[in-house]
């Protein structure tokens, strides 16, 4: 550094000091701007975490493998083969650590209609493996009513709490399931009500029914067949790596993209997907106009503190200091200020997220009754904040920036005092 | 040393040069105007000034307020463009130049001394002393020796740390004329520096001045009403209305009566 650059510096440094109070109040907004950023923008990460995972566990997974039409047709003959679920479930093994991947199972789901001895409904009829998702099934921990499935059981399923109203059925009570086979024949199954599960989301709980997967597979003919094969993993930071993984791993053992889709969850549920950008913008939205006010109070601080300073600027004008040095000042100041008030906002930020609200955020308050689903995924009233370092430092770096661009018009003004004229104002 | 009024009829370069080889005279002004505002209402606050100052003068701008000492040290030192007419300093024209080379030249080239110290707040009196020296890039070390020996030929000794608010209206003054004067610029131009000083503290401070003019051909430029001050000077431009009304020289020591008459006497 120069010595008029080391002059030019120590200058802005001293003035920030010596407006102590202007600096003191403009740090304050900048401080709060910013830790309110990292807080929403904590608490925001920590809502789409739960939706993704309360989604995910619904059956999904994080990453889903499917007959690339089953999803619009629902239809049994696009299912995956045996040999191919075999296929991939070795291929999800290799594409993860044994740390990262919580569960893998298969199901089997179709349409088709539940009877009682009252009334009879259409649902969405679930084969699933009790062993492999007792650890992460979502509906297990929402049973209100009875018991889970479990290993080992054949005739019991499981229905919603809308369900069972619906057809004034109970723990004991017997179901009769009814869909389509591999032939396209009518076939009925006579399961017990074992569990009555109440997840918040409306669709789910009036139209689900699940029963062991090899009682499933008998009833509809499918041998070893199933219509989805779903990951669960502990985190999502590598569901996008993994699917394309899986994917080119399938594809080198001759299975065509034709016969299996491998999709992570943002394709497999578009609508949750698309909710959550849709909130991601509405914050990003919000923060822009935090980050406008942070701004304007920049501006607002920095131009004072050049407009009290005039007469100050036109005596090291005309001691020789350049139009550039003297702008060059000013942005010192301001980003002095930025850089500051940055540190102590993140601080505060990080205080408040994991300080403060370390239990999570009640939001309960918020949510009437049935309100507690979003795009089919469940929304837990007490949000945890999580904290995404990218955005840390992308919030701490956009804040800095400001500072940088919020001086520039006050340097501009700096540059423009004319000695002569400065030097007669009194300040 | 000469002095004319009016427009001269010769080309104005950019860069002077004398057919002799000798410097270049420190001030030059060609026929030079300051005009405020326009039509019926313009003031002129300098008008057909053309004077010229040689290396090593020492001048006085007296004149009564309003009669445009300020606005022409302003113009010589390029801290505010004519209407009108030409300055050069040492050779080269102020107009000509970027605002960069007038930066430097007033860096490198031009001490001021303002009326009202100008120091700045938030440096202390030994920072605001060496600041042109910090800017021209001098080392600490010998920046610092040149101002603590400075500061105690003029009274200065022991305030080296003290903020301008901890100083006295003579202290401010005395560091102000220590900033201008430190590394020995060409030209030093002083805005009524006695104002605030006691006789004694302008007599210390004038020696100073005396000392770098005879010693190293420092040309000193005083705008003033002081008396004391005319008196040290060996020349004495009077200003009344923008105009030079009177250029003489003197004799040191002397103050002519012309330069105390009311306007228009």
């Amino acid at each position: 550094m120069t010595e008029r650059a080391r002059v030019v510096v120590r200058i802005a440094l001293r003035n920030v000091r010596r407006q102590a109070r202007r600096s003191l109040l403009t740090a304050s907004a900048m401080v709060l701007g910013i830790a309110l950023l990292m807080f929403v923008r904590a608490l925001e990460a920590g809502g789409h975490v739960m939706y993704v995972e309360s989604a995910v566990r619904m059956g999904t997974g994080h990453v889903s493998l499917e007959h690339p039409e089953y999803a619009a047709t629902r239809d049994l003959v696009d299912r995956i083969p045996a040999e191919y679920l075999e296929l991939a479930t070795e291929a999800i093994s290799a594409a993860t650590t044994p740390d990262e991947l919580r569960a893998v199972f298969p199901r089997v789901t179709v349409g088709g209609l539940v009877q009682s001895a009252s009334s009879s409904i259409p649902a969405s009829v679930s084969g699933v493996d009790p062993a492999r998702e007792a650890p992460i099934s979502f509906l297990r921990e929402s049973i209100v009513e009875g018991r889970f499935l479990e290993p080992g059981d054949r005739l019991e399923a499981i229905v919603g709490v809308g369900v069972a109203e619906r057809l004034r059925v109970e723990p004991g009570s017997r179901l009769v399931l009814m869909a389509e086979d591999i032939e396209g024949e009518i076939e009925s199954q006579l399961v017990l009500v074992t569990g009555i599960f109440r997840t918040g989301i409306p669709e789910v709980d009036r139209g689900v029914v699940q029963l062991p997967l090899e009682t499933a597979r008998e009833w509809l003919a499918l041998g070893e067949d199933a219509t989805s094969l779903s990951a669960v993993l502990t985190s999502d930071r590598r569901t996008g790596e993994i699917a394309r993984d899986v994917r080119a791993r399938l594809e080198r053992e001759g299975v065509e993209p034709g016969a299996v889709a491998v999709r992570p969850w943002w394709e497999a549920m578009p609508d949750l997907h698309a909710g959550l950008q849709a909130d991601t913008v509405q914050t990003y939205i919000m923060l822009l106009i935090l980050l406008a006010i942070v701004a304007l109070a920049v501006v607002n601080s920095v131009l004072m503190a050049v407009l009290n300073r005039t007469r100050e600027f036109g005596v090291l004008r005309s001691l020789g200091l350049n139009r550039r040095s003297v702008g060059g000042m000013v942005i010192v100041e301001g980003s002095v200020l930025a850089l500051l008030s940055g540190i102590a906002g993140m601080g505060l930020g990080l205080a408040v997220a994991f300080g403060v609200f370390r239990d999570g955020v009640d939001i309960s308050f918020a949510l009437g009754d049935g309100e507690l689903a979003f795009a089919g995924a469940i929304v837990d009233p007490v949000i945890q904040p999580v904290l995404q370092t990218g955005d840390a430092i992308a919030i701490f770096l956009i804040v800095v920036a400001i500072g940088v661009l919020a001086s520039l018009y006050p340097a501009w003004h700096a540059t423009r005092i004319e000695p002569a004229e400065a030097m007669k104002t009194d300040d | 040393m000469s002095s004319t009024s009016g427009s001269p009829s010769t080309p104005s370069p950019a860069v002077e040069a004398r057919g002799d080889g000798s410097a270049p005279p420190s001030v030059r002004t060609e026929d030079l105007w300051k005009t405020y505002g326009e039509g019926e209402t313009a003031v002129h606050a300098v008008q057909r000034v053309s004077i010229t100052i040689e290396r090593g003068e020492f001048v006085v701008l007296s004149g009564p307020s309003g009669s445009g000492k300020t606005t022409l040290v302003n113009l010589i030192g390029g801290l505010t463009d004519p209407s009108r007419g030409k300055v050069w300093v040492a050779g080269e024209e102020v107009g000509a130049m970027s605002e960069r080379a007038r930066a430097r030249m007033r860096l490198e080239h031009i001490g001021f001394v303002f009326q009202a110290f100008n120091l700045l707040p938030v440096l202390s009196a030994l920072e605001n002393a060496e600041f042109p020296l910090m800017l021209r890039g001098v080392d600490r070390d010998t920046r610092r020796a040149a101002v603590r020996e400075l500061f105690e030929e003029i009274g200065l000794g022991g305030l080296e740390d003290r903020r301008p608010g901890a100083l006295s209206g003579g202290q401010q003054q005395r560091v102000a004329v220590a900033r201008a004067v430190l590394g020995a610029p060409a030209l030093v131009l002083a805005d009524e520096p006695t104002a605030n000083l006691d006789t004694s503290a302008s007599d210390a401070l004038l020696g100073v001045m005396e000392l770098l003019n005879q010693e190293r051909h420092v040309t000193f430029i005083f705008c003033t009403h002081d008396p004391f001050v005319m008196r040290r000077a060996r020349r004495i431009i009077r200003l009344v209305d923008g105009h030079v009304e009177r250029d003489a020289e003197k004799e040191p020591g002397d103050l002519p009566s012309w330069v105390l008459e009311p306007v228009g006497t």
